[in-house]
């Protein structure tokens, strides 16, 4: 059948997202039924040694390699995407629905005349297309999708919609030299890239939220230490955002980001609709709420009815211990 | 400036939404709102208004008959006029065809600035903005967190990256999707309300705009179809972890994290 599939590749900071894995396990399985080519794109500056772990996921891997690309800037990625797409015409670019995703595939699906499905969460090869599974009313509603294959598709899923298979390939690495020019209209004059070092909110296995039963930003600084301990992050409800206890960068829900961890910890968050339509995607969700009628626990798998502030120390504790266990 | 704003009406997030018998439709609750970002937008075209005076404010929507109730929530809150390119009859919510018909409205009027929403809530797709910018050529940023105008050919705005954000100066026309963060959307006022009441808005169908046609926009020509709406799996009813005391809660809640959740 051979519809091949591109993978475009995330990086941060130099290592490939974990997101980025995960779609190229799913192209990867829908590949091994359609015996199609799972093509990995990886376009960026200094990325041989990614570009080298990526041949064990993919079949080809397509390395655009240059120091005009150190950065992300859409006008550039989205004519290099564009060259690409050109010459290889896959049959559906998968992409993550992260900021650079939701920013790079409408340009492309608008280039293409192409089809695009955005902040998808599924999808299955039923021996002739690709079906997708996309959440809509913030998960009231869920959607399967075919799209027209009469030009290339462009597909972004929500990070940790897929579990990561490494398969052990060794996929062919192809450098790829073509045109990175950007657009003469834009011009970049400063980056402040002082979030990087932490985990992205969408991406986290891990996410410990706190609502305004946390009282004041500084108590947010046991929530730290203890996503710390879980390598994972803290999330904060609207009320808290707009109460400047914590930045707008962190706050779940529906005005917010929508987060699939696979463990989330609501602390005093009252679980109003808002808030849980960006997390009941969780795999594992657990409240602490000290009233026991609070809405978030129609929507957790556990829960603690109790004083946050005599929890999380214990909590804390406890958390330790499992991870020097390990 | 002549600025424009796109502007969608979505279902609130507490309306009801059933699947019908057929599974490919729905039927929402009559609970509609102007969507959570586009609100940003008008506001930051009001605030640009307000310092370069003539500037005129237009705001359009691709939606049913419905939708001017949203038109009239951007008029009372400062927008100058209002366009409904009416959908009665094509229907598709196919991004691309969405695009183009917001692309060719806004090519025919002409615009120095654009506005969009940085998503729309329903169904979170974060397209038409960009979508409309690559069909209409011009540059575009999204999710944009500050705006200032440099002069009448160039902005300076400040976008969320990963990790970041980051500060480019653009030349206009250019189109900008707006974020939480850049303002705080005013609430329209009593005076406001009464003016957008009697506005008149501009119907329009948007087969007749050049270069489209119907069969170029209905659901034939989309590229996307729904083969069947599903509800989602509802969760088990809770656990309430049992425990004299917090040391104890917390054992217990660890031991089934680990043992049946295996999240841990
Ligand atoms: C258009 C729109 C968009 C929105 N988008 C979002 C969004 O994206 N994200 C979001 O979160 N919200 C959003 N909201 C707001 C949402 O409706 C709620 O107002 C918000 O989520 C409430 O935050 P909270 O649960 O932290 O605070 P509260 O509702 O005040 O709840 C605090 C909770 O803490 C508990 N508590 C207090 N003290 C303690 C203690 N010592 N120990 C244990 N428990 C304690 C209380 O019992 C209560 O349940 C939106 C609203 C609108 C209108």
């Amino acid at each position: 059948m051979f519809k091949d599939i591109f993978v475009f590749i995330e990086c941060k900071e130099g290592s490939i997202r974990k997101v980025s894995f995960e779609l190229l396990s799913k192209a990867k399985e829908i590949s091994e039924k359609s015996l199609s080519t799972v093509y990995a794109v990886i376009i960026g500056n200094d990325i041989v040694a990614a570009a080298n772990q990526l041949k064990e996921f993919a079949d080809k891997v397509i390395v655009v390699n240059n120091e005009k690309l150190k950065n992300y800037r859409w006008d550039i990625f989205t004519h290099v995407m564009e060259q690409l797409i050109k010459k290889y015409k896959p049959y559906a670019v998968f992409g993550a629905s992260t900021i650079t995703g939701k920013d790079i595939f409408p340009r492309l699906a608008a280039k293409f005349n192409g089809a695009i499905v955005s902040d998808a969460v599924g999808a299955v090869f039923d021996g002739e297309s690709i079906k997708i599974k996309k959440p809509l009313f913030g998960g009231k509603i869920i959607s399967w999708i075919v799209c027209k294959d009469d030009s290339t598709f462009f597909v972004t899923f929500r990070p940790n919609s897929f579990p990561v298979e490494k398969r052990s390939l060794n996929g062919e690495l192809i450098d790829e030299t073509v045109d990175v020019v950007g657009d003469p209209r834009i011009s970049l004059i400063s980056t402040d890239k002082s979030g990087s070092k932490k985990v992205d909110l969408q991406e986290a296995d891990f996410i410990i939220c706190g609502g305004r039963g946390m009282k004041g930003p500084e108590n947010f600084q046991m929530l730290e230490e203890i996503a710390g301990v879980m390598e994972g992050r803290v999330g904060a409800s609207r009320a808290v955002v707009d109460s400047k206890w914590r930045d707008y960068n962190d706050q779940i829900g529906k005005s917010g980001k929508t987060v699939s961890p696979k463990l989330y910890i609501g602390c005093g968050v009252s679980g109003a609709l808002h808030h849980t339509m960006g997390m009941d995607t969780a795999k594992v969700i657990v409240a602490i709420n000290k009233d026991p009628n609070a809405l978030i626990f129609q929507y957790a798998d556990y829960g603690i009815v109790d004083d946050i502030f005599t929890i999380l120390p214990v909590l804390k504790e406890e958390l330790i211990k499992i991870k020097q266990e390990v | 400036m002549n600025i424009l704003v796109c502007i969608k009406q979505v279902a609130d997030t507490e309306a009801r939404i059933l699947l019908k018998s057929d599974k490919k439709s729905l039927e929402i609750e009559n609970k509609y709102n102007m969507n959570f970002f586009d609100e940003f937008a008008v506001e930051e075209a009001i605030r640009i208004k307000s310092k370069i005076k003539d500037s005129q404010i237009t705001v359009c929507t691709y939606g049913t008959k419905k939708a001017v109730e949203a038109l009239r929530t951007a008029i009372a809150m400062g927008a100058d006029r209002a366009f409904l390119l009416d959908n009665t009859g094509l229907d598709s919510d196919d991004p691309l065809i969405i695009s183009k018909i917001l692309a060719n409205f806004a090519k025919q009027e002409g615009f120095d600035l654009i506005f969009c929403g940085r998503q729309a809530i329903d169904d979170e797709n974060a397209n038409i903005g960009a979508m409309i910018a690559e069909l209409l050529g011009i540059p575009h940023v999204s999710a944009i967190l500050k705006f200032d105008i440099i002069d009448e050919k160039k902005v300076r705005v400040e976008s969320e990256i990963e990790g970041g954000k980051e500060t480019l100066e653009v030349q206009l026309p250019a189109l900008f999707t707006t974020q939480k963060g850049i303002n705080e959307p005013r609430v329209p006022l009593i005076t406001g309300v009464m003016k957008a009441m009697k506005a008149s808005i501009t119907v329009v169908d948007p087969s007749t705009f050049e270069g489209l046609s119907k069969e170029l926009i209905d659901m034939t020509a989309s590229k996307i179809s729904v083969l069947t709406y599903e509800t989602p799996k509802g969760r088990p009813a809770v656990k309430i972890v049992d425990g004299e005391t917090p040391g104890e809660k917390v054992k217990s809640l660890i031991k089934i994290l680990k043992e049946e959740a295996k999240a841990l």
